[in-house]
């Protein structure tokens, strides 16, 4: 074994791979953790030394997943931070609007340069038969989560709901928090920036809750929505080439794909924090079980929803302004929130939906309010609010309109029983986290507690076992891979 | 409150063993349990100590600008024409169903004997794994080979780290029998299966099907009959020019043929 070999190679692990983001599931991450904790704790009572390691840790950490553009991050911050030093020093509101306008402009500006310039130029293109070739941009990671991040602080500044941070370092360690940098949840500065001066430790519960929290994130993200998304995509991917019952599957599949790798991403971001002694706001919250769709958004994705809330949904007038503008506002703030998750007219139909599906249910709700609560109801209730979610996510994923519809039409027309005793027998691994999956969001939240608190309390060598067996099933379940028509006879 | 750094001992400590754990278990490729069971091991190990990979010049291979290249007449020596008779055998996954009556009509205008083995679902890991490809070379004794393999592996996450193997094991298994590994007709962009099988490859001995327009069948993904053909066609015209070693593949009259004999494997579990 040579040394130098071993060192290079770990060289070329550090440095930058495009498409190759450091995931908090990955072997380097662990490593990269199992040394940054120790130095970290010993820094958390010297709160400068401790901010400027976060900060230092956070911009490896984007730099790791997008290459140079972590100085984009850097240089973010300091126009941020500039402005609201600028902004409370500004007696008059115009100039202060001024401050906001500015900083808001230019977050929005380059989210919109990086993530939606093509999109237009696309749309551009289609309008007037041009010929504009796509520009050669690549998207930095986790933008839309930290420009996002970076208009709720000024913003809130501007309010006075928040005083700007004494220093520049300490508004950089929070927009680069890297718990929080690349896939949220989206940190709210006036929840996040008064931790930072607390200088908190963990209690020895909160890292072991933490610990959890991952132990969770990683289940669901790297073991169960790692191995059913194969399956998934290949439906998504071959729309005509699967019988309907299959399509159906992909389609449930995708469901549960979508919650586990987002809210298990969530959960191992926010046991990170909590092992550091932050707290970052719950993500997810059993979004499945609603049984309307206002429900479903205050379950599902709650950093967004909330951000969208108040920083769009209310600044348009929210329900202030009569029923037609509440409705119109609501439809407004989704599209807003379907544009945030991609630059596609796809996105911008889901969003639209679930506005429309938003308004639907508000208009209704005084009908609905006066349906006794029974067994019966609380079931049709469910199953049109996860009919209607799940009959959107087909859009949110299919690679485009005309995917969409044929996946669909699949599933309706072209759909028999008869494939399910095959599918059980071919796919039966598939069918088993499923159940597991679909099993789990099912149980009572307490269910959920107790266990976190079996697992705080339980010994030492427990909880390594657990770990263990958790980080062997992700080994064994990586390099398992979905094979493709299986059905294809000719 | 303050001055607990001790407090995430437990936790820190519970990472550091589990992973030097893991790492050390690396060392083995894989477990053996009692009762037959086996575990897979990180690969960790592995990672760390596996040999720096190609220098940047010959890395520059799996771009898709020297996968052309590749291809290129310019930078493959073109090969004398082969004007012999062969025993081909094609081998490879459903995309043969297509394939195979077009090359046999090639194989009857060009007196070659053609024998076709078709794995439905196979890829790249299933023949490598087995010992089918070994038993049917030594059954037909082919002296040119065509191999249609990577039409299921189009979506393989970490394609490059979990196929290479394979890929390699299969040529190994081919040895010096002059092949043509035809790419697979994508129907929507790899994960990388096409630049890892051009860069196993020797030089004019991978056709690359990505990109080119094929008409497709009901499921979107195997080309048509018609379509078949007219891909075989377009590796005909590009073996004497490309290939490194070229045969007779003179266009026949005829638009389909048989093949001398025709293996139909059921999809592996």
């Amino acid at each position: 074994m040579d040394i130098t070999t071993i060192f290079h190679n770990l060289g070329e692990l550090l440095r930058y791979e495009a498409n190759s983001p450091m995931i908090f599931s990955s072997g380097l991450f662990w490593l990269l953790f199992v040394i940054f904790l120790p130095i970290y704790a010993l820094l958390r009572n010297r709160m400068w030394q401790m901010i400027i390691f976060v900060s230092a840790f956070s911009l490896y950490f984007y730099y790791k997943s997008s290459g140079i553009f972590f100085l984009l991050l850097t240089g973010t911050s300091i126009l941020d931070w500039t402005l609201s030093k600028l902004l409370v020093k500004q007696k008059q509101k115009w100039r202060r609007k001024l401050c906001v306008a500015v900083s808001v402009l230019a977050s929005l500006g380059i989210l919109a340069y990086f993530k939606y310039a093509n999109f237009f130029l696309w749309n551009w293109n289609a309008m007037v038969e041009g010929n504009f070739q796509p520009l050669d941009i690549i998207l930095p990671v986790g933008i839309s989560f930290y420009t996002f991040q970076s208009i709720s602080y000024i913003v809130d500044v501007y309010k006075g709901r928040l005083a700007p941070t004494a220093t520049w370092l300490e508004y950089l360690f929070f927009l680069s928090f890297f718990p929080a940098l690349v896939a949220g949840p989206i940190v709210r500065a006036d929840y996040f920036i008064p931790q930072i001066r607390q200088c908190r430790h963990a209690t020895i519960s909160e890292t072991y809750l933490g610990l959890w929290l991952i132990i969770i994130g990683v289940v669901k993200k790297a073991i169960i929505a790692d191995y059913i998304s194969q399956y998934n995509d290949l439906i998504f991917l071959s729309p005509t080439g699967y019988s309907g019952f299959e399509s159906l599957m992909g389609l449930l599949g995708y469901v549960m794909q979508i919650y586990c790798d987002f809210s298990g991403y969530s959960d191992m971001a926010i046991g990170i924090a909590m092992i550091m002694g932050f707290k970052l706001m719950k993500n997810f919250d059993f979004p499945y079980k609603s049984k309307n769709l206002s429900e479903f958004w205050r379950r599902w994705h709650i950093s967004l929803s909330t951000w969208l809330r108040d920083y769009v949904y209310i600044p348009l007038g929210g329900n202030r302004k009569g029923t037609l503008r509440t409705y119109i506002n609501n439809f407004l703030t989704m599209l807003v929130g379907g544009l945030w998750h991609g630059a596609a007219w796809k996105f911008v139909f889901w969003g639209a939906m679930h506005g429309v599906g938003l308004a639907v249910h508000k208009a209704c709700k005084p009908w609905l309010d006066r349906l006794p609560d029974t067994w019966l109801v609380r079931a049709v209730s469910w199953s049109v609010t996860m009919v209607y979610v799940s009959l959107l996510f087909v859009f949110f994923r299919a690679e485009s309109w005309e995917d969409s519809l044929l996946i669909l039409n699949n599933i309706f027309t072209n759909f028999s029983f008869d494939y399910a005793l095959p599918f059980l027998k071919v796919r039966y691994v598939w069918v088993i986290m499923m159940v597991i999956i679909i099993g789990s969001h099912s149980l009572p939240s307490r269910w959920y507690d107790a266990a976190q608190r079996w697992f705080i309390r339980s010994n030492w060598m427990v909880k390594l076992a657990l770990f263990l067996v958790v980080v062997q099933l992700v080994i064994e379940f990586m390099s398992e891979n979905v094979a493709p028509f299986i059905y294809f006879q000719f | 409150m303050k001055r607990k750094p001790k407090n995430i001992a437990g936790v820190w400590s519970l990472l550091a063993v589990a992973l030097a754990i893991v790492t050390l278990l690396s060392l083995c490729d894989e477990l053996n349990l009692p009762g037959g069971l086996t575990l897979k091991t990180s690969g960790i190990a592995e990672r760390l100590t596996r040999e720096p990979e190609l220098p940047p010049e010959e890395a520059a291979t799996l771009s898709p600008d020297s996968l052309i290249e590749k291809m290129n007449p310019d930078t493959v020596a073109v090969a004398k024409p082969d004007t012999t008779s062969h025993n081909i055998l094609i081998f490879g996954d459903s995309m043969l169903e297509g394939l195979t009556r077009r090359l046999a009509a090639y194989a009857d205008e060009n007196g070659h004997t053609l024998n076709s083995v078709i794995w439905y679902s196979s890829s790249t890991k299933v023949w490598a794994e087995g010992d089918t490809l070994r038993k049917f070379i030594k059954k037909y004794h082919p002296s040119y080979i065509f191999i249609s393999l990577g039409g299921n592996e189009l979506f393989i996450r970490d394609i490059a780290q979990s196929r290479e193997k394979y890929v390699r094991k299969i040529l190994k298994e081919i040895g010096d029998i002059p092949y043509i590994w035809i790419g697979p007709p994508n129907w929507k962009k790899d994960t990388g299966i096409n630049d890892l099988i051009a860069s196993c490859t020797a030089p004019g001995c991978f056709f690359l099907s990505n990109g080119m327009h094929f008409d497709r069948q009901k499921d979107g993904a195997h080309p048509t009959y018609e379509s078949a053909a007219l891909w075989v066609d377009s590796i005909a015209r590009w073996m004497p020019l490309h290939a490194a070693h070229p045969i007779k593949m003179k266009k026949p009259t005829k638009a389909t043929g048989r093949a001398a004999s025709q293996v139909m494997l059921t999809p592996p579990k």
